[in-house]
Protein backbone atom coordinates (compact mmCIF):
# COMPACT_ATOMS: atom_id res chain seq x y z
CA UNK A 1 0.00 0.00 0.00
CA UNK A 2 1.42 3.55 -0.46
CA UNK A 3 1.03 5.97 1.99
CA UNK A 4 -1.36 8.10 -0.45
CA UNK A 5 -4.58 5.51 0.26
CA UNK A 6 -5.57 8.23 2.60
CA UNK A 7 -5.41 11.04 0.32
CA UNK A 8 -8.54 12.33 -1.18
CA UNK A 9 -8.73 10.86 -4.61
CA UNK A 10 -9.21 14.53 -6.17
CA UNK A 11 -10.63 13.09 -9.79
CA UNK A 12 -13.72 12.49 -7.78
CA UNK A 13 -14.95 15.82 -8.68
CA UNK A 14 -14.35 17.29 -11.90
CA UNK A 15 -15.24 20.65 -12.39
CA UNK A 16 -15.69 21.21 -9.07
CA UNK A 17 -13.73 23.29 -6.23
CA UNK A 18 -11.02 20.77 -5.23
CA UNK A 19 -8.56 21.61 -2.31
CA UNK A 20 -5.12 21.48 -4.20
CA UNK A 21 -3.38 23.12 -1.50
CA UNK A 22 -4.43 20.67 0.81
CA UNK A 23 -3.50 17.82 -1.58
CA UNK A 24 0.07 19.83 -2.05
CA UNK A 25 0.08 19.88 1.90
CA UNK A 26 -1.02 15.95 2.51
CA UNK A 27 1.93 15.47 -0.53
CA UNK A 28 4.83 17.12 1.51
CA UNK A 29 3.95 15.96 4.92
CA UNK A 30 3.35 12.45 3.47
CA UNK A 31 7.22 12.26 1.64
CA UNK A 32 9.08 14.23 4.44
CA UNK A 33 9.05 17.47 2.67
CA UNK A 34 9.01 20.90 3.44
CA UNK A 35 6.94 22.99 0.67
CA UNK A 36 5.37 22.48 -2.58
CA UNK A 37 4.09 24.15 -5.89
CA UNK A 38 1.82 22.96 -8.95
CA UNK A 39 1.86 25.19 -12.13
CA UNK A 40 0.77 24.58 -15.26
CA UNK A 41 -0.89 26.12 -18.72
CA UNK A 42 -3.81 24.19 -20.22
CA UNK A 43 -3.01 24.79 -24.22
CA UNK A 44 -6.33 23.95 -24.95
CA UNK A 45 -8.45 26.20 -23.19
CA UNK A 46 -5.49 28.56 -22.28
CA UNK A 47 -6.07 28.42 -18.62
CA UNK A 48 -3.20 29.14 -16.13
CA UNK A 49 -3.17 26.92 -13.00
CA UNK A 50 -0.64 27.56 -10.21
CA UNK A 51 -1.18 26.96 -6.43
CA UNK A 52 1.31 26.74 -3.39
CA UNK A 53 1.95 25.94 0.36
CA UNK A 54 4.56 28.74 0.54
CA UNK A 55 4.16 31.29 2.91
CA UNK A 56 1.85 34.49 1.97
CA UNK A 57 4.54 37.01 2.25
CA UNK A 58 6.89 35.23 -0.52
CA UNK A 59 3.70 34.14 -3.00
CA UNK A 60 3.18 38.01 -3.09
CA UNK A 61 7.04 39.01 -3.43
CA UNK A 62 7.17 36.17 -6.06
CA UNK A 63 4.09 37.61 -7.95
CA UNK A 64 5.11 41.39 -7.38
CA UNK A 65 8.75 40.89 -8.55
CA UNK A 66 7.06 38.68 -11.74
CA UNK A 67 9.78 36.08 -10.92
CA UNK A 68 7.58 33.27 -12.75
CA UNK A 69 8.46 34.97 -16.29
CA UNK A 70 12.55 33.59 -15.31
CA UNK A 71 12.00 31.30 -12.38
CA UNK A 72 14.01 28.60 -14.43
CA UNK A 73 12.27 25.80 -12.14
CA UNK A 74 9.28 26.48 -14.57
CA UNK A 75 11.11 27.88 -17.48
CA UNK A 76 13.64 25.32 -18.04
CA UNK A 77 11.90 22.51 -16.14
CA UNK A 78 8.87 22.01 -17.92
CA UNK A 79 11.34 20.93 -21.22
CA UNK A 80 13.10 18.19 -19.40
CA UNK A 81 11.92 14.36 -19.53
CA UNK A 82 13.37 13.80 -16.00
CA UNK A 83 12.89 15.04 -12.72
CA UNK A 84 15.06 18.27 -12.60
CA UNK A 85 17.18 18.92 -9.17
CA UNK A 86 17.55 22.19 -8.81
CA UNK A 87 21.15 22.21 -8.13
CA UNK A 88 21.21 21.74 -11.93
CA UNK A 89 19.77 25.10 -12.59
CA UNK A 90 21.79 26.94 -9.80
CA UNK A 91 24.40 28.18 -12.24
CA UNK A 92 21.70 29.69 -14.21
CA UNK A 93 22.20 33.56 -13.58
CA UNK A 94 17.93 33.68 -13.25
CA UNK A 95 18.12 30.88 -10.62
CA UNK A 96 20.02 33.09 -8.36
CA UNK A 97 18.02 36.27 -8.68
CA UNK A 98 14.67 34.11 -7.78
CA UNK A 99 16.39 31.90 -5.15
CA UNK A 100 18.75 34.17 -3.70
CA UNK A 101 15.31 36.12 -2.51
CA UNK A 102 14.10 33.13 -1.56
CA UNK A 103 16.96 32.29 1.16
CA UNK A 104 16.45 35.54 2.36
CA UNK A 105 12.66 34.93 2.65
CA UNK A 106 14.30 32.16 4.84
CA UNK A 107 13.15 29.24 2.80
CA UNK A 108 14.82 25.90 1.36
CA UNK A 109 17.16 25.84 -1.53
CA UNK A 110 17.45 22.19 -2.06
CA UNK A 111 14.49 21.19 -4.30
CA UNK A 112 13.28 19.22 -7.52
CA UNK A 113 10.51 19.80 -9.99
CA UNK A 114 8.56 17.22 -11.48
CA UNK A 115 7.74 17.42 -15.21
CA UNK A 116 4.52 16.00 -16.52
CA UNK A 117 3.79 15.80 -20.16
CA UNK A 118 0.09 15.26 -20.97
CA UNK A 119 -1.41 13.90 -23.99
CA UNK A 120 -2.88 17.42 -25.46
CA UNK A 121 0.48 19.27 -25.21
CA UNK A 122 -0.19 20.11 -21.79
CA UNK A 123 2.99 20.45 -19.00
CA UNK A 124 2.54 20.37 -15.54
CA UNK A 125 5.13 21.19 -13.49
CA UNK A 126 5.30 19.66 -9.34
CA UNK A 127 8.08 21.53 -7.48
CA UNK A 128 9.22 20.41 -3.56
CA UNK A 129 11.29 21.82 -1.59
CA UNK A 130 13.66 20.24 1.47
CA UNK A 131 15.93 22.47 4.19
CA UNK A 132 17.71 18.66 4.34
CA UNK A 133 21.68 19.26 3.42
CA UNK A 134 22.97 18.80 -0.35
CA UNK A 135 23.75 15.19 0.89
CA UNK A 136 20.51 14.44 3.12
CA UNK A 137 18.76 15.77 0.19
CA UNK A 138 19.91 13.63 -2.29
CA UNK A 139 19.59 10.53 -0.42
CA UNK A 140 16.07 11.38 0.62
CA UNK A 141 15.10 12.07 -2.98
CA UNK A 142 16.39 8.66 -4.01
CA UNK A 143 13.95 7.32 -1.58
CA UNK A 144 10.71 9.07 -2.67
CA UNK A 145 11.08 9.92 -6.27
CA UNK A 146 8.92 7.14 -7.66
CA UNK A 147 6.57 8.27 -5.42
CA UNK A 148 6.89 11.40 -6.44
CA UNK A 149 6.72 10.82 -10.32
CA UNK A 150 2.99 8.99 -9.24
CA UNK A 151 1.27 11.75 -7.42
CA UNK A 152 2.74 14.31 -10.17
CA UNK A 153 0.88 12.66 -12.92
CA UNK A 154 -1.56 12.14 -10.82
CA UNK A 155 -2.40 15.46 -9.30
CA UNK A 156 -1.50 17.38 -13.13
CA UNK A 157 -4.42 14.79 -14.59
CA UNK A 158 -6.78 16.07 -11.72
CA UNK A 159 -5.90 19.43 -12.76
CA UNK A 160 -6.32 19.46 -16.29
CA UNK A 161 -9.80 16.91 -15.82
CA UNK A 162 -11.25 19.79 -13.68
CA UNK A 163 -11.65 21.62 -16.63
CA UNK A 164 -14.77 20.76 -18.68
CA UNK A 165 -13.59 20.76 -22.00
CA UNK A 166 -10.63 18.81 -21.34
CA UNK A 167 -12.44 16.36 -19.15
CA UNK A 168 -14.25 15.57 -21.97
CA UNK A 169 -11.56 14.84 -23.90
CA UNK A 170 -9.65 12.71 -22.04
CA UNK A 171 -11.55 9.59 -22.45
CA UNK A 172 -9.59 6.91 -20.17
CA UNK A 173 -9.14 4.46 -23.25
CA UNK A 174 -8.28 1.06 -21.45
CA UNK A 175 -6.75 -1.38 -23.57
CA UNK A 176 -8.13 -5.04 -23.62
CA UNK A 177 -5.20 -6.21 -21.50
CA UNK A 178 -5.96 -3.73 -18.87
CA UNK A 179 -9.34 -4.53 -18.37
CA UNK A 180 -8.96 -7.86 -18.61
CA UNK A 181 -6.42 -7.75 -15.59
CA UNK A 182 -8.68 -5.27 -13.12
CA UNK A 183 -11.62 -7.72 -14.53
CA UNK A 184 -9.58 -10.16 -12.58
CA UNK A 185 -8.31 -7.69 -10.16
CA UNK A 186 -12.20 -7.10 -9.28
CA UNK A 187 -12.49 -10.76 -9.00
CA UNK A 188 -10.16 -11.62 -6.17
CA UNK A 189 -7.37 -12.73 -7.95
CA UNK A 190 -3.70 -11.65 -6.89
CA UNK A 191 -1.51 -10.19 -9.55
CA UNK A 192 0.69 -13.22 -9.35
CA UNK A 193 -2.84 -15.51 -10.51
CA UNK A 194 -3.72 -13.33 -13.16
CA UNK A 195 0.27 -13.66 -14.15
CA UNK A 196 -0.51 -17.54 -14.33
CA UNK A 197 -4.46 -17.36 -15.60
CA UNK A 198 -3.00 -14.32 -18.86
CA UNK A 199 0.55 -16.24 -19.46
CA UNK A 200 2.35 -12.68 -18.56
CA UNK A 201 4.70 -12.15 -15.87
CA UNK A 202 3.38 -10.69 -12.81
CA UNK A 203 5.35 -7.71 -13.06
CA UNK A 204 3.73 -7.29 -16.49
CA UNK A 205 0.36 -7.56 -14.61
CA UNK A 206 1.88 -4.28 -12.51
CA UNK A 207 2.82 -2.63 -15.21
CA UNK A 208 -1.01 -2.66 -16.61
CA UNK A 209 -2.30 -1.93 -13.19
CA UNK A 210 -0.47 1.08 -12.86
CA UNK A 211 -1.20 2.11 -16.24
CA UNK A 212 -4.92 1.85 -15.85
CA UNK A 213 -4.60 3.38 -12.48
CA UNK A 214 -3.23 6.41 -14.10
CA UNK A 215 -5.40 6.42 -16.91
CA UNK A 216 -8.50 6.31 -14.74
CA UNK A 217 -7.42 8.81 -12.79
CA UNK A 218 -6.78 7.17 -9.48
CA UNK A 219 -4.13 6.36 -6.77
CA UNK A 220 -5.31 3.20 -5.77
CA UNK A 221 -6.27 -0.22 -7.48
CA UNK A 222 -9.26 -0.76 -5.44
CA UNK A 223 -10.40 2.97 -6.81
CA UNK A 224 -9.02 2.17 -10.06
CA UNK A 225 -11.52 -1.07 -10.30
CA UNK A 226 -14.40 0.89 -9.01
CA UNK A 227 -13.99 3.85 -11.53
CA UNK A 228 -13.82 1.14 -14.10
CA UNK A 229 -17.06 -0.52 -13.08
CA UNK A 230 -18.82 3.03 -12.81
CA UNK A 231 -17.32 3.86 -16.41
CA UNK A 232 -18.74 0.43 -17.66
CA UNK A 233 -15.56 -0.48 -19.09
CA UNK A 234 -15.80 -4.14 -16.85
CA UNK A 235 -18.13 -5.90 -14.79
CA UNK A 236 -18.81 -5.70 -11.42
CA UNK A 237 -16.42 -8.88 -9.57
CA UNK B 1 31.04 6.62 -21.10
CA UNK B 2 27.71 8.20 -21.41
CA UNK B 3 26.51 11.51 -21.31
CA UNK B 4 22.88 12.99 -20.78
CA UNK B 5 21.55 15.21 -23.91
CA UNK B 6 18.82 16.82 -23.15
CA UNK B 7 16.78 20.25 -23.83
CA UNK B 8 18.62 21.58 -21.18
CA UNK B 9 21.89 21.33 -22.46
CA UNK B 10 21.93 20.80 -26.26
CA UNK B 11 23.18 24.14 -26.70
CA UNK B 12 26.69 22.58 -25.77
CA UNK B 13 26.44 19.78 -27.60
CA UNK B 14 25.26 20.45 -31.12
CA UNK B 15 27.46 18.50 -32.57
CA UNK B 16 26.99 15.35 -30.51
CA UNK B 17 23.86 15.29 -31.74
CA UNK B 18 24.54 15.44 -35.02
CA UNK B 19 26.98 12.95 -34.95
CA UNK B 20 24.01 10.71 -33.36
CA UNK B 21 21.43 11.82 -36.49
CA UNK B 22 24.16 10.56 -39.21
CA UNK B 23 24.75 7.54 -36.90
CA UNK B 24 21.11 6.40 -37.08
CA UNK B 25 20.75 7.31 -40.59
CA UNK B 26 23.09 4.57 -41.18
CA UNK B 27 21.30 2.25 -38.70
CA UNK B 28 17.54 2.44 -39.16
CA UNK B 29 18.22 3.04 -43.28
CA UNK B 30 20.96 1.81 -44.70
CA UNK B 31 21.44 -1.31 -42.33
CA UNK B 32 18.05 -2.25 -41.04
CA UNK B 33 16.29 -0.93 -44.04
CA UNK B 34 13.55 0.68 -41.41
CA UNK B 35 11.35 3.16 -43.44
CA UNK B 36 12.30 6.27 -41.79
CA UNK B 37 12.91 9.88 -42.92
CA UNK B 38 16.49 10.86 -43.88
CA UNK B 39 17.34 13.93 -44.92
CA UNK B 40 20.78 15.20 -45.48
CA UNK B 41 22.34 12.12 -44.26
CA UNK B 42 20.70 12.71 -41.11
CA UNK B 43 17.32 10.82 -39.43
CA UNK B 44 15.15 13.08 -37.61
CA UNK B 45 11.86 12.44 -36.74
CA UNK B 46 9.09 14.48 -35.05
CA UNK B 47 9.71 13.03 -32.04
CA UNK B 48 13.15 14.96 -31.87
CA UNK B 49 11.69 17.68 -31.56
CA UNK B 50 9.66 17.18 -28.43
CA UNK B 51 12.44 17.58 -26.45
CA UNK B 52 13.39 14.02 -25.62
CA UNK B 53 16.76 13.05 -23.42
CA UNK B 54 19.33 11.17 -25.53
CA UNK B 55 21.48 8.35 -23.77
CA UNK B 56 24.79 8.77 -25.98
CA UNK B 57 27.83 6.27 -25.63
CA UNK B 58 31.33 8.15 -26.25
CA UNK B 59 34.69 7.06 -27.47
CA UNK B 60 37.90 8.26 -25.87
CA UNK B 61 37.91 11.02 -28.28
CA UNK B 62 34.29 11.90 -27.56
CA UNK B 63 32.68 10.56 -31.01
CA UNK B 64 29.42 9.30 -30.44
CA UNK B 65 29.38 5.43 -30.88
CA UNK B 66 25.68 4.55 -29.50
CA UNK B 67 22.84 6.44 -28.54
CA UNK B 68 18.67 5.52 -27.49
CA UNK B 69 15.99 7.85 -27.16
CA UNK B 70 13.78 8.69 -23.93
CA UNK B 71 10.17 10.04 -24.11
CA UNK B 72 7.63 9.73 -21.10
CA UNK B 73 4.77 7.73 -21.41
CA UNK B 74 2.12 10.19 -20.08
CA UNK B 75 2.52 12.16 -22.88
CA UNK B 76 3.02 11.61 -27.18
CA UNK B 77 5.59 9.09 -27.54
CA UNK B 78 6.66 6.83 -30.51
CA UNK B 79 3.81 4.31 -28.94
CA UNK B 80 1.00 6.24 -28.49
CA UNK B 81 1.38 8.15 -31.83
CA UNK B 82 3.58 6.13 -34.89
CA UNK B 83 3.95 2.11 -34.01
CA UNK B 84 0.08 1.63 -33.86
CA UNK B 85 0.71 -1.94 -35.55
CA UNK B 86 2.48 -3.14 -32.86
CA UNK B 87 -0.30 -2.42 -30.32
CA UNK B 88 -2.91 -3.59 -33.24
CA UNK B 89 -5.30 -0.75 -32.12
CA UNK B 90 -5.00 -0.90 -28.59
CA UNK B 91 -4.27 1.92 -26.33
CA UNK B 92 -0.96 2.56 -25.29
CA UNK B 93 0.80 2.17 -21.67
CA UNK B 94 0.20 5.07 -19.66
CA UNK B 95 2.61 5.63 -16.33
CA UNK B 96 4.63 8.05 -14.43
CA UNK B 97 6.69 5.43 -13.88
CA UNK B 98 7.36 4.35 -17.85
CA UNK B 99 9.71 5.58 -20.22
CA UNK B 100 9.67 4.20 -23.80
CA UNK B 101 13.00 3.97 -25.48
CA UNK B 102 13.42 4.56 -28.80
CA UNK B 103 16.37 4.74 -31.44
CA UNK B 104 18.55 2.33 -29.84
CA UNK B 105 21.58 1.72 -31.68
CA UNK B 106 25.39 1.62 -31.53
CA UNK B 107 27.90 2.13 -34.65
CA UNK B 108 29.64 -1.39 -35.82
CA UNK B 109 32.05 0.51 -37.69
CA UNK B 110 33.25 2.66 -35.18
CA UNK B 111 33.82 0.24 -32.91
CA UNK B 112 34.93 -2.91 -35.14
CA UNK B 113 38.26 -4.34 -34.46
CA UNK B 114 38.17 -2.56 -31.40
CA UNK B 115 39.37 -3.58 -28.35
CA UNK B 116 38.38 -3.45 -24.11
CA UNK B 117 35.60 -1.18 -23.93
CA UNK B 118 35.31 0.07 -27.82
CA UNK B 119 33.30 -3.06 -28.76
CA UNK B 120 30.02 -3.51 -30.06
CA UNK B 121 29.19 -6.14 -27.11
CA UNK B 122 30.46 -3.59 -24.45
CA UNK B 123 29.36 -0.29 -25.72
CA UNK B 124 25.39 -2.12 -26.62
CA UNK B 125 25.97 -3.27 -22.19
CA UNK B 126 27.16 0.26 -21.15
CA UNK B 127 24.11 1.99 -22.97
CA UNK B 128 21.69 0.11 -21.09
CA UNK B 129 22.94 0.03 -18.02
CA UNK B 130 22.92 4.06 -18.65
CA UNK B 131 19.60 4.00 -19.83
CA UNK B 132 18.19 1.93 -16.90
CA UNK B 133 20.45 3.92 -14.15
CA UNK B 134 19.31 7.42 -15.81
CA UNK B 135 15.59 6.31 -15.74
CA UNK B 136 16.12 4.69 -12.08
CA UNK B 137 17.56 7.89 -10.51
CA UNK B 138 14.15 9.56 -12.51
CA UNK B 139 11.78 7.38 -10.49
CA UNK B 140 11.30 4.86 -13.54
CA UNK B 141 10.28 1.76 -12.57
CA UNK B 142 10.56 0.17 -16.44
CA UNK B 143 11.15 0.62 -19.64
CA UNK B 144 9.35 -0.29 -22.78
CA UNK B 145 11.24 -0.29 -26.06
CA UNK B 146 10.71 -0.70 -29.67
CA UNK B 147 13.12 -3.31 -30.55
CA UNK B 148 14.16 -5.19 -33.86
CA UNK B 149 14.64 -9.65 -33.55
CA UNK B 150 18.06 -9.18 -33.44
CA UNK B 151 18.50 -6.47 -31.02
CA UNK B 152 16.22 -8.90 -28.86
CA UNK B 153 18.29 -11.28 -29.50
CA UNK B 154 21.55 -9.71 -28.54
CA UNK B 155 19.67 -8.55 -25.25
CA UNK B 156 18.79 -12.05 -24.45
CA UNK B 157 22.51 -13.23 -25.28
CA UNK B 158 23.54 -10.02 -23.02
CA UNK B 159 21.92 -11.32 -19.77
CA UNK B 160 19.29 -8.40 -20.63
CA UNK B 161 16.13 -10.48 -21.41
CA UNK B 162 13.31 -8.58 -21.52
CA UNK B 163 10.77 -9.93 -19.14
CA UNK B 164 7.93 -9.53 -21.32
CA UNK B 165 6.26 -8.21 -24.71
CA UNK B 166 3.34 -6.05 -25.37
CA UNK B 167 1.32 -6.45 -28.37
CA UNK B 168 2.95 -8.30 -31.59
CA UNK B 169 5.72 -8.47 -33.75
CA UNK B 170 4.87 -5.84 -36.84
CA UNK B 171 6.40 -4.94 -40.00
CA UNK B 172 8.34 -1.97 -40.68
CA UNK B 173 9.81 -2.20 -44.12
CA UNK B 174 12.32 -4.98 -44.53
CA UNK B 175 12.00 -6.17 -40.90
CA UNK B 176 10.30 -6.55 -37.84
CA UNK B 177 9.71 -4.31 -34.84
CA UNK B 178 8.23 -5.34 -31.18
CA UNK B 179 7.91 -3.33 -28.31
CA UNK B 180 9.68 -5.40 -25.26
CA UNK B 181 9.41 -4.50 -21.17
CA UNK B 182 12.67 -4.20 -19.72
CA UNK B 183 12.52 -3.45 -15.56
CA UNK B 184 14.52 -0.66 -14.09
CA UNK B 185 15.83 -2.83 -11.41
CA UNK B 186 19.11 -2.93 -9.15
CA UNK B 187 19.01 -6.83 -9.79
CA UNK B 188 19.17 -5.77 -13.96
CA UNK B 189 21.81 -3.49 -14.02
CA UNK B 190 24.48 -5.87 -12.01
CA UNK B 191 23.53 -8.29 -13.88
CA UNK B 192 24.10 -6.48 -17.30
CA UNK B 193 27.15 -5.01 -15.86
CA UNK B 194 28.43 -7.89 -14.36
CA UNK B 195 28.06 -9.69 -18.13
CA UNK B 196 30.25 -6.96 -19.67
CA UNK B 197 32.83 -6.29 -16.43
CA UNK B 198 31.50 -2.60 -16.24
CA UNK B 199 32.39 -0.86 -13.04
CA UNK B 200 31.92 2.32 -10.91
CA UNK B 201 30.09 5.77 -12.48
CA UNK B 202 29.86 5.05 -16.47
CA UNK B 203 28.17 8.92 -16.55
CA UNK B 204 31.23 11.34 -17.93
CA UNK B 205 31.05 15.50 -16.02
CA UNK B 206 29.37 17.99 -18.86
CA UNK B 207 32.16 19.81 -18.07
CA UNK B 208 34.71 17.21 -19.01
CA UNK B 209 32.50 16.81 -22.26
CA UNK B 210 31.76 20.21 -23.45
CA UNK B 211 35.78 21.38 -22.99
CA UNK B 212 36.57 18.25 -24.85
CA UNK B 213 34.82 19.56 -28.06
CA UNK B 214 35.76 23.28 -27.50
CA UNK B 215 39.34 21.94 -28.10
CA UNK B 216 38.61 19.80 -31.18
CA UNK B 217 36.88 23.33 -32.46
CA UNK B 218 40.01 25.05 -31.60
CA UNK B 219 41.77 22.82 -33.90
CA UNK B 220 40.18 22.75 -36.87
CA UNK B 221 39.09 26.82 -36.74
CA UNK B 222 41.50 29.07 -38.04
CA UNK B 223 43.43 30.96 -35.44
CA UNK B 224 41.85 34.18 -35.81
CA UNK B 225 38.37 32.76 -35.84
CA UNK B 226 39.14 30.96 -32.68
CA UNK B 227 40.35 33.84 -31.15
CA UNK B 228 37.26 35.43 -31.88
CA UNK B 229 35.20 32.89 -30.70
CA UNK B 230 36.97 32.83 -27.46
CA UNK B 231 36.58 36.55 -26.91
CA UNK B 232 33.02 35.98 -27.59
CA UNK B 233 32.21 33.67 -25.23
CA UNK B 234 34.33 34.89 -22.81
CA UNK B 235 32.47 38.21 -22.72
CA UNK B 236 29.24 36.81 -22.71
CA UNK B 237 27.47 38.34 -19.78
CA UNK B 238 24.87 35.68 -19.02
CA UNK B 239 23.57 31.83 -19.69
CA UNK B 240 21.98 32.69 -22.99
CA UNK B 241 24.95 35.00 -24.50
CA UNK B 242 27.51 32.20 -23.12
CA UNK B 243 25.27 29.41 -25.26
CA UNK B 244 24.93 32.16 -28.60
CA UNK B 245 28.45 32.23 -28.81
CA UNK B 246 29.21 28.28 -28.89
CA UNK B 247 26.68 28.05 -30.58
CA UNK B 248 28.27 30.06 -33.10
CA UNK B 249 31.87 28.12 -32.91
CA UNK B 250 30.40 24.75 -32.61
CA UNK B 251 28.55 26.15 -36.27
CA UNK B 252 31.62 27.72 -37.55
CA UNK B 253 34.03 24.20 -36.73
CA UNK B 254 31.47 22.92 -38.58
CA UNK B 255 31.68 24.92 -41.71
CA UNK B 256 35.92 24.30 -41.48
CA UNK B 257 35.43 20.73 -41.34
CA UNK B 258 33.00 20.21 -44.05
CA UNK B 259 30.41 19.44 -41.57
CA UNK B 260 27.24 20.69 -42.12
CA UNK B 261 24.55 20.93 -39.61
CA UNK B 262 21.64 20.11 -40.43
CA UNK B 263 19.93 20.79 -37.08
CA UNK B 264 20.50 24.05 -34.84
CA UNK B 265 20.54 23.30 -31.40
Amino acid sequence: MTPYTSLVDLANSPGSQTDFVGHLDAICSSLGLDYASYASTNPITGHVHAFTTYPDEWKNHYMSERFHLLDPTLRAASRSIAPVDWQRLNQDRDFQSVFNRAHDFGLPQSGVTIPVRGPFGDTGLLSVTSDLTASDWHSHKSKVIQELQTVAVNLHDSVMNSERLTHLLRRAELSSREREVLQWTAAGKSQQDIGDILAISSRTVEVHLRSSREKLGTLTTAQAVGRAISLGLIMPG
Amino acid sequence: MLLIVDALNKHRFGALLDQMYQLRARVFQDRMGWDVNVRHGREIDLFDGLDPAYVLTLNNSYEVTGCARLLQTTGPHMLSDVFHDILDGEPPLRSANLWESTRFCVDRKLLSGGQGTNTVSYTTSELMVGILEYAKSSGITDIITVIDPLMDRILHRSDNAPYDYVGKTADMGKVKALAALIDCSEERIQKVRNFAGITGNIFLPEEEVASALAITNDAVLDPTVAAYCRDQIDAATNERERAAAIALQNALAGVQTGRTRAFDA
